[in-house]
């Protein structure tokens, strides 16, 4: 009968709310190992330490931004590591460490990570080539590009600095103590933030992920939606190449290939359906705070880097364990 | 009702097996092409020799054996993403405790598979009855046994005996690869597995788990040990890789997961599940180290090898895909 | 003693009772039909019979011993087959593979032989009497008739002492139909029980010895066969006398032509033409699977054509995409067939929902007026009747009925004057059915113009003005007023080739 809708017997309604719920859990658990980081070290604590612990999170979140859009529409992205280290590679090679040249330089960087982007998303949506094999496909070619030009990354260029504007930018620190970089990544959540909740744009993200036959039937542009998606990936994997060669001063080889996994895992631990649909970046970025204090704190605890990946795959298993399952078939 | 059906004609019969299997027909054709050029290149650089073709079978091998098992993992509609670690685990575990006798190369051998077979049969489990989907799992699990093999084998090093090496990496009566009766054996040990019940079983969840389920078939168990067999072949891979490169790394297996899901690929098995074999696999896994040996023939910079696998990765998908809707299938 | 029975059975989804404390029993050796509209439980008590659903409560029965039904493997290991009205058959695999799924002949070591595999499914097929379907082919490559053969082939061929059909005949032409009726009459005089749900009343008064009659969960009432005619029958399904079962028909003015198609070909549709009038609700009938379906996708924008025109008030449009049809002339809106399929995003909201066709309109600059939105969407659950606790509510909170109600709210929100309507009462409670006849009434009377398609016939018989049969992709016959009862519309979709004059 059409009475008031009630819940059958034990089964809560299905609703946004488990993912609020796990994002919650996951800034939980993210502050309790910094708690248990400050309790293993005393000065753990220090704002610096944790604003240079929230740093390298973000360089986890600004991969994480575009893989979660991506993830959202129920797609992935496995092109990211080597995207990541173009960006690099093509920063301090065209810009020769000169300031005035980062002006046409990091604009041109970001627009390859779109192309590369657009490239992936034209194979996906045209081509039909299922988003895993695209991406991964495309991540061969780019390391076969970057290898090939750099002479497998001896040559002078790939060697040469980052531009200074570029390196203060990311290791610069406003008065107060807080990092510039930190302000990027605010700016970045924001962003993201007013997308998927606030424009169109979201919705659609949000109706493809779930399901793409309603999607269309309600009159969504699928296909444009899904190229805009993986091109703004591609631009956030060569925005965090950037960042890495400017935090480190220079283009370090195989600088991305760790945020392959953990861009996906920070989406995933911070409540993202990897099938889509459900989710929010909020997630994410407490997902890059866990990914990044556990290893902080592995490592302080002295643990080996054998035992820090072993526990590191455990801690996943375990979010993925708590709220990763999938519903019964009913 | 009415008249019965006509027994097709054979030429009907072929040209339906060539429908049914066009993706894995277009495999064996691209394999046949680089098969070509490889042979061609190589005669014309004086480099066709017993030896250079068992380097090409040897370099094939791991690749070979974990893209079977991860063709296991794709039938069912999953992907094993923990290959290239079992692979790590393996090899770290061979290099660190196989010694130089009969004895100690069976029993570490044995318990090697064995241990594959477990942590495949653990993903399986977190799968099927955890109901976690596979990606997540088996990117879980990759930390969990990369860290394990780096705390068996913390720096590279370690030896494999030499015997061991003879056997998979040498050569038979002089001229035929050892890989090449192994790979003869895997042939065969496939023709009879896909008659086998669970083979249908785990192509029955990769067509329509919902419908392999009301009837009757034992969904669970099935994709366990579909994950159980990709950790059981991926250890296989990587004692394999212990016998071609003689020694252990912790880190060695890293690059086969993602290039074994490449083998399965351009062996036409689908990666929604349900359609494809594993001899399209193997066939795949012959490609890719084929580009990369034709690429030295033709003096392409090395460095560059990476792309073009990646290119031929896209290429070969999007043939495959045009080849179905040609056909009148959806992919 | 009973062969099979359920005592009290009761299940949920999500709120929605689908069995409340049902009973049922039937016999060895009896054609058993469940009848009911959609929505009353029948579906659920096969389900639950067949072991793919559990029951929230009570108890079931096999030869006088309690059974514990809990998953498809039991049911079978306790006699009990079953064919659904989703096919279980897997698409990729040959039709010999998936007749003898499980029970392969194999050689002494266990191994499949694959060439026996096809012999003995050719076999079985002629000796059912199927012998046109090809053992070897590829499930996918079948038509959908051909593919529920198979299905109740593969159930037969394992000999279940109960059968559960579920709307065997829905995909079935007239041949199909009668080589049903007469296995069913063979497996009944084997002693077997046969139990199947359908809501064709001929087919289930000339083969039943006994009827159950369902209502809103429960069982209302069992009659041997000769017992009950159609109306009684109609009245206990519903609750209603016959008359009172559906809303009048707002009359139609003078004619005047809203969209016209010609000579239109796109998937199963061959060549057909139809005229939409402003205020009509022209009904779309015939089996499931003659191209209905890719003509309602056709004239949404969702299929490309491979030929034929489509104008509206005589001006051609080009519909490539849904949103063109949206935005063509007057508007064109599709409710599809399987609202959690095609047509709802279960973990959104009621707002998001609802209003994803018109968030252009409803936005600046990309950005969502949420104030406007939340205008437009409380008009519409006041006017639709809703019942959410507010726009904000997660669509899959709600009840069956009243996720239609918000899928149908989407299109009336978007103001198209030309509406298609495919199978929208499909698994909705009986009240609301009941409100979107009265909604459909009321949109006619707007002047809306609406194609309908339902796979209930005796609803397309009451709600429409016009009825066009199709028959292999053509409209093959024409019913006008008084000529449309269920009997008749039957009777034209079950006939292969040939016109006959309306």
């Amino acid at each position: 009968m059409a009475d008031q809708p009630q819940a059958a017997a034990g089964r809560p309604p299905r609703s946004i709310d488990p993912v609020r719920r796990s994002i919650a859990l996951t800034f939980g658990a993210a502050l309790l190992l910094f708690l248990i980081g400050g309790v293993i070290q005393p000065g753990f604590l220090r704002p610096t330490n944790v604003f240079s612990v929230l740093v390298v999170a973000s360089f986890i979140g600004f991969v994480a931004a575009g893989q979660s859009l991506v993830i959202l529409t129920g797609g992935i992205d496995l092109s990211v590591a080597w995207v990541i280290n173009a960006g690099g590679v093509m920063l301090t090679s065209l810009a020769a460490g000169s300031d005035l040249s980062a002006a046409w330089v990091v604009p041109a960087t970001l627009c390859m990570g779109l192309g590369v982007g657009l490239a992936n998303s034209l194979g996906i949506v045209f081509l039909e080539v299922p988003p895993v094999v695209m991406t991964l496909g495309m991540n061969g070619i780019m390391q076969g590009l970057v290898l090939g030009l750099t002479n497998g990354f001896t040559s002078s260029s790939a060697k040469a600095y980052a531009p200074r504007v570029v390196s203060q930018a990311v290791n610069g620190v406003l008065p107060g103590g807080v990092p510039v970089d930190l302000l990027l990544w605010t700016a970045v959540a924001a962003a993201l933030w007013v997308v998927l909740s606030r424009l169109t744009f979201g919705r659609w993200i949000y109706a493809l992920g779930n399901n793409p036959v309603a999607a269309y039937l309600a009159g969504g542009h699928t296909r444009r939606i899904t190229v805009l998606v993986y091109m703004l990936a591609g631009g956030f994997s060569a925005f965090t190449g950037i960042i890495l060669a400017g935090y480190a001063g220079q283009a370090t080889l195989g600088a991305g290939d760790p945020y392959l996994f953990a861009s996906i895992a920070a989406v995933v631990i911070g409540g993202t359906s990897i099938l889509g649909g459900r989710g929010h970046y909020f997630g994410t970025i407490a997902g890059a705070m866990i990914l990044t204090v556990l290893t902080d704190v592995l490592t302080l605890m002295s643990i080996p880097e054998a035992g820090r990946s072993i526990l590191y795959g455990l801690a996943i298993l375990a979010a993925l364990l708590i709220y990763g399952r999938q519903p019964e078939d009913v | 009702m009415s008249a019965p059906a006509a027994r097709p004609a054979a030429g009907d019969r072929f040209r339906r097996y060539a429908l049914r299997n066009a993706s894995l027909l277009l495999s064996y054709l691209v394999l046949t092409v680089m098969g070509l050029y490889y042979v061609g290149y190589a005669a014309g650089h004086g480099q066709l020799s017993v030896f250079s073709v068992t380097s090409v079978f040897n370099n094939t091998m791991p690749l070979l054996v974990a893209a079977i098992g991860q063709t296991m993992v794709v039938l069912t509609g999953g992907i094993d993403l923990s290959v290239g670690s079992i692979i790590s685990l393996s090899n770290s575990l061979a290099a660190v405790h196989m010694q130089d006798s009969a004895g100690s190369v069976l029993a570490w051998s044995g318990l090697i598979l064995l241990i594959g077979a477990a942590a495949g049969a653990a993903n399986g489990a977190l799968v099927a009855v955890g109901r976690i989907q596979p990606i997540l799992v088996t990117l879980a699990s990759l930390s969990v046994w990369a860290g394990v093999a780096l705390f068996v084998l913390p720096q590279p090093g370690g030896a494999i005996p030499p015997g061991f090496t003879a056997l998979l990496a040498g050569n038979a009566w002089q001229i035929v690869p050892a890989s090449a009766v192994v790979l003869g054996a895997l042939i065969v040990f496939w023709i009879v597995f896909r008659r086998t019940g669970l083979a249908v079983a785990l192509y029955a969840v990769g067509n329509d788990e919902r419908s392999a389920r009301a009837n009757g078939v034992p969904v669970a168990a099935a994709k366990i040990a579909a994950y159980t067999l990709s950790g059981l072949f991926a250890a296989l891979a990587g004692l394999y890789l212990s016998a071609v490169t003689t020694s252990g790394d912790a880190t060695t297996g890293a690059v086969y997961t993602l290039t074994s899901i490449a083998a399965v690929v351009l062996g036409g098995v689908s990666l929604f599940g349900g359609r494809g074999s594993a001899t399209g696999s193997m066939a795949g896994a012959f490609v890719l180290t084929l580009i990369v040996n034709i690429l030295f023939f033709a003096n392409i910079n090395p460095l560059l090898q990476e792309f073009f696998q990646g290119l031929v990765l896209i290429l070969a998908m999007a043939a495959s895909v045009l080849v179905n809707v040609v056909l009148g299938r959806t992919g | 003693m009973p062969r099979i029975e359920a005592i009290d059975v009761s299940k949920s989804f999500g709120g929605v009772h689908a069995l409340q404390e049902a009973s049922f029993e039937a016999d060895g050796g009896e054609v058993h039909a469940l009848v009911g509209e959609n929505g009353a439980g029948k579906s659920t008590l096969i389900k639950i019979l067949s072991g793919l659903l559990r029951p929230d409560d009570g108890q079931l029965r096999v030869d006088g011993q309690a059974a514990r039904i809990d998953r498809p493997a039991a049911a079978q290991r306790l006699g009990i087959g079953t064919v659904f009205q989703e096919l279980t058959l897997l698409p990729h695999m040959t039709v010999a593979e998936n007749l003898l799924l499980r029970r392969e002949p194999r050689d002494r070591f266990g191994l499949i032989r694959p060439r026996e595999l096809a012999r003995q499914a050719a076999e079985l097929l002629a000796g059912l009497g199927l012998r046109e379907i090809d053992a070897d082919g590829v499930m996918s490559g079948l038509p959908l008739a051909q593919r529920q053969l198979v299905e109740i082939a593969k159930v037969v061929s394992r000999a279940p002492r109960i059968l559960l059909f579920d709307e065997p005949t829905s995909a079935l032409a007239e041949r199909e139909v009668m080589w049903l009726m007469a296995l069913i009459r063979r497996l009944r005089d084997e002693g077997r029980t046969v139990v199947f749900t359908s809501h064709r009343w001929n087919e289930v008064h000339d083969i039943s010895d006994r009827i159950t009659i369902f209502r809103n969960g429960q069982r209302v009432g069992t009659f041997a066969a000769a017992d009950v005619d159609e109306n009684r029958a109609v009245e206990l399904m519903t609750g209603r006398h016959m008359s009172a079962l559906f809303p009048p028909l707002p009359p139609l003015g003078a004619p005047e032509p809203v969209l016209e198609v010609r000579g239109l070909a796109s998937g199963r549709v061959q060549d057909l033409g139809l005229t939409l009038h402003r205020g009509e609700i022209l009904g779309i009938g015939g089996l499931q699977g003659q191209g209905q379906r890719d003509l309602f996708l056709s004239l949404f924008g969702a299929r490309r054509l491979r030929a034929g025109t489509i104008a509206i008030h005589g001006r051609r449009v080009a519909l490539r995409h849904p949103r063109d049809a949206i935005g063509a002339g007057i508007g064109i809106a599709l409710v599809p067939e399987d609202r959690k399929v095609e047509g709802l995003f279960l973990p959104m909201s009621v707002r998001q929902n609802m209003t994803l066709p018109v968030l252009g309109a409803l936005s600046r600059l990309g950005y969502v007026d949420l104030r406007r939105e939340t205008d437009t969407v409380g008009r519409m659950i006041d006017q639709l009747a809703i019942r959410t606790t507010g726009p904000d509510q997660i669509v899959g909170a709600l009840s069956g009925g009243n996720q239609q109600k918000v899928l149908i709210g989407r299109w009336l929100v978007t103001n198209a004057r030309i509406l298609l309507l495919y199978d929208v009462t499909r698994g909705v409670d009986v009240a609301t059915k009941h409100d979107i006849y009265d909604l459909v009434t009321a949109l006619s009377a707007d002047g809306r113009a609406i194609l309908y398609y339902s796979s209930d016939t005796a609803e397309m018989a009451h709600l429409c003005h016009r009825v066009l049969v199709m028959r292999e992709g053509r409209a093959a016959t024409e019913l006008r007023g008084h000529e449309i009862t269920a009997d008749a519309l039957v009777r034209a979709s079950l006939r292969l080739g040939g016109e006959v004059p309306a």
